[in-house]
């Protein structure tokens, strides 16, 4: 299906990738249905783009790439609504906020987006740790990462190919990401 | 909805220092101490059920009503930044 948004003009959606977040997003509680852009800008950000509205996208990074050692617990009650039997079918995401600033860029770490990749049930759950941070700040950390994989040719190597192999399994696995090739204008010219 | 209807049918109750009020049959707020402005409530439910600040809520509701107003145009700027070693 075909979906207008306002960040990355006219998105093509496979059914399948639509992420049902049955209570919505805090605050965005009547938006019910997203799904997953990459832009394609080498970020590793990518979007958390609604259906519904066009309009509202959140950008989203997986946690492990900048907080390597951040771990989700969810309470029994949790996973049901999830149906989710282990996080290892799940992905994970957090919200960023990217003000002026950006080296004042945050994470969301004390709210999560869930995903249960079998069945595409969403959520942003509340986690209990009264540790975590609602704006954890990420930018030094994301930088990091970003630099060592461009400098090193052999992982590099060896994520592509991870990445291939994903591709084969999406029909089963992740929900699929639709990618915005960076040649093609995106149409924003607001 | 529901939230809209709690908040308009809100049940008002008096409790001294001790005292506690049950909700349902599993969830028990007990008064456990009482310092000038401050109370400080115990609260007992199973383990399956939440118990946030609201402030957390609302800290949660700002931050994805900020993302949800970032652009593209922003990133460009974050995209070379990232990648400038």
């Amino acid at each position: 299906m075909k979906v207008k948004t306002t960040r990355f003009g006219e998105l093509e959606v496979d059914k399948k990738d639509i992420l049902n977040f049955k209570e919505g997003l805090l605050g965005f509680e009547t938006l019910r249905k997203f799904f997953i852009v990459d832009p394609g800008d080498q970020t590793l950000i990518l979007w958390l783009q609604s259906l519904d509205d066009g309009a509202t996208a959140f950008p989203v990074i997986e946690p492990k790439v900048f907080a390597p050692q951040y771990a989700v617990k969810l309470l029994p009650a949790e996973s049901a609504s999830l149906s989710l039997e282990s996080l290892n079918d799940a992905s994970i995401y957090t919200i960023l906020t990217i003000p002026q600033n950006i080296t004042d860029m945050s994470a969301n770490l004390k709210a999560p987006v869930i995903i249960n990749n079998k069945t595409r049930e969403s959520r942003q759950i509340v986690l209990q740790d009264s540790k975590l941070e609602v704006r954890y700040k990420m930018y030094m950390e994301l930088k990091k990462y970003i630099v060592a994989y461009n400098s090193d040719d052999t992982r590099r190597t060896r994520v592509e190919l991870d990445r291939e192999l994903r591709v084969e399994t999406t029909e089963t696995v992740a929900p699929a990401v639709t990618e915005i090739t960076p040649e093609k204008d995106p149409g924003l010219d607001m | 909805m529901v939230l809209v209807l709690l908040r308009l049918i809100m049940l008002v109750l008096t409790r001294k220092l001790g005292e506690s009020i049950a909700i349902d049959d599993h969830i028990k707020i007990v008064v456990v101490q009482i310092k000038g402005k401050q109370v400080r409530l115990g609260i007992k439910a199973p383990k399956e059920t939440k118990i946030h600040r609201e402030e957390v809520y609302r800290a949660i509701q700002d931050q994805n009503t900020e993302a949800s107003k970032s652009d593209l145009s922003g990133l460009g700027q974050l995209t070379d930044d990232l990648h400038k070693k």
